[in-house]
């Protein structure tokens, strides 16, 4: 390029590096594959019950049009689809960073509220009256979704009952297979795909914002702050994440959303640390005592001037914490501390060797997702550990 | 340096009191908690008899006090220095050398000292059995794909470790218990355990029937090995061709071996490893490919020995308690060395580069000499200070392999405290877990700072 610099208006340093370091990482084939792996798993979960229930899409009967797949969707499913609409919109518009986080997060407060308040499903869900009627003739036509099996409609009227290899009957029609309670695999998995991505970002999230805090005012205030500080991040390392885990697992309740703060909770000592070695390198230098001088409040000098400055190996870090936040879930569904109902694919890995023979589809299926989607942030990680350490690339 | 271990040992103090705090207020904030009343849930009793084994778990544990007194009270016990009570529970005297006691486990009812005593062995066994192999592997990895750097070594090492790190131990185990273990495909190990029921009658290392079957093994074994290095040897396109050729049959040997033997599978199978056994006659390390498939003909010759032999043959403990690991230790090492491999690597390419092996190499030094000698005696000081975080790492990876293969180590024992809600065995496991994590670091920094003179920390 020729142009001269002076002539361009005075670029916003930040957009420019991010715009290059996203140019860089998806340079590598690995990044590559691993964002296209990550986007078609966010498909599958947003999409999850139009892609894999029992419910049938459309109907017809006695010539009225009725979708009772509509009718049984749940808050969450219309909290994600408005989720998706969102970040499409935001997308088209080539929003900036800040945008992004304003107009998801409003989104998702406002989507969640509206449609816990207005969307009421159905409690109960009895499968086998589609069957029935459609036997009995009872509907002129059916239109079912491409997965025609809800996770958790555990086949009870086809005579097949508990664990059934993919494909091996002639009328068999479970591409992946069924589990011990006799529900499709594939559309267990599918449904899976939620909780796998949703414990990863929401799980690093909690971690990352307690580890910037906790260590940005370790590094930034130094002495007795830090000297406490540094007791509470060893406390968190010196127990196994895995061992403290179980520990709050095993002694409350299983939810969701409990277990994406309690894995939140067990991994944010990394993150300070790195955040509190970042701020004390950077305490030093000539900006922040210039920002000092000005006066700038303190939310201020932490956040604005500092944090950016510092952000980018804690961001490789958070990649790479995504992958262990799947596994972590993966671990405690597997050992049967997971969630109890609810697909995942740690627990349908867990039926692999469970009645002393062995179900190969049951450790394929779950488990090539399992390593697929760590592998992919792992790989994502990698490519942006390159793109933001020049010294380690020339190496 | 002694000032600053005594400041870090004095700082340990504080840690460890954390660490059992937040695993008490976890228990005890959880909801049911911990009371008498949930130990015997689920127990059918008379009431009467209901009642009296409640008082006699609140007496024992203290569980009808507060909270805060329970835990002073466990702590108490634990600290080696502190009250001691009379049979009233009044405070008696202050020892500073009373001993410390981890109490009784609620559901085997034994000290839990005994029960970790008993437990700690199996998990120190599988990972000191890892550990070496995991540094061997890292090390001869992590060196070469550094000396070359951005050829195809490096660059497929590089991706296959991070696939391999991507497998998650859970899968790895089911699928080798799956292949490996099950007798719906190849039954050669057992699928739980430690040694069968057996082996605890036999002598400790294993014999023969006659000196002549002795004979037989060793020179078949000697042979094969004579044959893998003779191999090693041979042109590099008549050692692949041989060598895929070997594959290709005992992929075909390995189909047969298969309940339900499939044509597919016998043709994949030999595909496979004649692609992998032929990809050993690749390497051009010399040595490495000499160890290699001296090692595979070794091998192979015993095989071959022991199926000519007449069978006559004792396995004994020793041989058996091998056969049981082979499995969990191949799962606890592959996790471990894709990172060791990956630090090998960056530490070996920071001194390739630096001033004084450039020096080396002008002053006329091959090489080789430069590698081994200067830059990978330098490049060790890492992976030293690595090892004594790595281990209370591995006891936690321990829990995953333990619960698979249903080997009673440390791991199983957690989760089963966790799952049991063993209060006194819970935390204790943590207190000691985190001593050990705690020591690991104190004793890598002090490591880094012996190897390292220009560290201090005075």
């Amino acid at each position: 390029m020729s142009s001269p610099a002076s002539s361009l208006p005075p670029p916003r340093q930040s957009q420019n590096y991010t715009a290059q370091v996203a140019r860089q990482v998806l340079a590598q084939w690995g990044a590559r594959l691993g964002l296209a792996w990550i986007g078609l798993l966010g498909l599958l979960a947003v999409f999850a019950p139009f892609l894999a229930s029992s419910h049938p899409l459309l109907l017809s009967q006695d010539g009225q049009l009725d979708s009772p797949l509509l009718r049984y969707l749940t808050p969450a499913d219309a909290s994600l689809l408005a989720l998706f609409c969102a970040g499409l919109i935001l997308v088209m518009a080539r929003a900036s960073l800040r945008t992004w986080l304003v107009g998801l997060g409003s989104v998702l407060i406002l989507a969640g509220v509206t449609s816990a308040a207005l969307i009421r499903p159905p409690v109960l869900a009895i499968y086998e009256q589609y069957r029935q009627q459609e036997a009995a003739g009872g509907y002129d036509w059916v239109i079912y979704a491409p997965i025609p099996y809800s996770p958790k409609d555990y086949q009870r009227d086809r005579g097949e009952t508990g664990l059934q290899p993919p494909l091996t009957s002639p009328q068999a029609d479970h591409w992946f297979g069924t589990e011990e309670n006799g529900a499709d695999v594939l559309s267990r998995m599918v449904h899976a795909s939620r909780i796998a991505l949703g414990i990863g970002f929401v799980a690093t999230s909690i971690a990352l914002l307690l580890g910037i805090l906790i260590g940005g005012l370790m590094g930034y205030f130094s002495g007795v702050m830090d000297i406490i500080g540094m007791r509470l991040v060893e406390i968190f390392e010196a127990v196994p994440t895995l061992f403290l885990l179980l520990t709050f697992v095993a002694f409350f309740e299983r939810s969701l959303y409990l277990l994406m703060v309690i894995i939140g909770l067990t991994s944010w000592s990394g993150y300070a640390r790195y955040v509190r070695a970042e701020f004390l390198r950077l305490r030093q230098q000539d900006f922040v005592q210039a920002a000092l001088a000005c006066g700038l409040p303190l939310r201020s000098i932490l956040f604005r001037h500092m944090l950016p400055n510092g952000i980018g190996p804690i961001l490789v870090a958070a990649s790479f914490g995504v992958a262990s936040a799947i596994l972590a879930e993966a671990v405690l569904s597997f050992l049967g501390l997971g969630l109890v109902d609810d697909p995942s694919w740690g627990q349908m890995l867990n039926q692999a060797v469970k009645s002393s023979t062995f179900n190969w589809w049951m450790a394929a299926f779950p488990g090539g997702a399992i390593f697929l989607t760590v592998f992919a942030y792992n790989l994502i990680g990698e490519a942006l550990r390159d793109a933001l350490d020049p010294y380690l690339k020339k190496s | 340096m002694s000032t600053y271990v005594i400041r870090r040992l004095l700082l340990m103090i504080p840690t460890l009191l954390g660490i059992t705090l937040v695993v008490f207020t976890v228990m005890a904030a959880s909801p049911g908690g911990i009371s008498a009343q949930s130990l015997i849930e689920g127990q059918n009793l008379e009431p009467q008899a209901k009642k009296a084994l409640e008082d006699y778990y609140n007496q024992l544990y203290g569980l009808d006090s507060p909270p805060a007194i329970q835990y002073l009270r466990w702590l108490n016990n634990a600290s080696p220095a502190g009250f001691t009570f009379d049979k009233e529970n009044n405070i008696s005297s202050f020892s500073l050398w009373k001993g410390s006691d981890l109490g009784t486990s609620f559901r085997y009812g034994r000290p839990v000292l005994e029960l970790i005593e008993e437990r700690v062995p199996i998990t120190l066994l599988l990972n000191l059995l890892s550990l070496p192999l995991i540094y061997t592997l890292a090390i001869a990895i992590g060196v070469r794909a550094a000396t070359e750097r951005g050829k195809l070594f490096d660059m497929g090492s590089s991706a296959l470790l991070l696939g391999l790190w991507s497998v998650p131990v859970m899968l790895a185990g089911v699928l080798l218990i799956g292949f490996f273990a099950s007798n719906q495909y190849w039954h050669w190990f057992p699928t739980a355990g430690l040694n069968t029921r057996a082996a605890l009658d036999m002598p400790f290392l294993p014999h023969w029937g006659s000196l002549k079957e002795v004979a037989l093994l060793l020179g078949a074994g000697v042979a094969g090995a004579a044959a893998g290095v003779g191999l090693a040897q041979a042109p590099r396109l008549l050692r692949i061709g041989l060598l895929a050729g070997l594959g290709m049959g005992l992929g075909f040997w390995m189909g047969t071996g298969l309940p339900h033997p499939h044509v597919g599978m016998n043709l994949s199978l030999g595909a496979l490893l004649a692609l992998g056994i032929g990809g050993l006659g690749y390497t051009d390390y010399a040595g490495l490919r000499l160890g290699l498939l001296g090692l595979l003909g070794a091998g192979l010759g015993l095989a071959v020995g022991a199926q000519w032999g007449s069978g006559e043959f004792t396995r004994g403990f020793l041989l058996d308690r091998l056969w049981h690991l082979v499995l969990p230790v191949l799962c606890l090492t592959y996790s471990g060395f894709a990172f060791l491999s990956k630090l090998t690597r960056t530490a070996v390419l920071e001194n390739l580069m630096a001033d004084y092996a450039r020096t080396a190499r002008a002053k006329g030094l091959a090489e080789n000499m430069v590698l081994w000698k200067h830059v990978f005696r330098n490049s060790l000081l890492p992976l030293i200070t690595v090892s004594a975080t790595l281990l209370p790492g591995l006891l936690a990876g321990s829990v995953i392999v333990e619960s698979i293969f249903s080997i009673e180590g440390m791991g199983k024992l957690a989760v089963e405290a966790v799952q049991t809600r063993d209060r006194e065995l819970v935390l204790s496991i943590t207190l000691i877990s985190g001593l050990l994590t705690l020591a690991g670091y104190l004793i890598a920094d002090l490591c880094y700072a012996i190897a390292d003179p220009r560290v201090s920390y005075d």
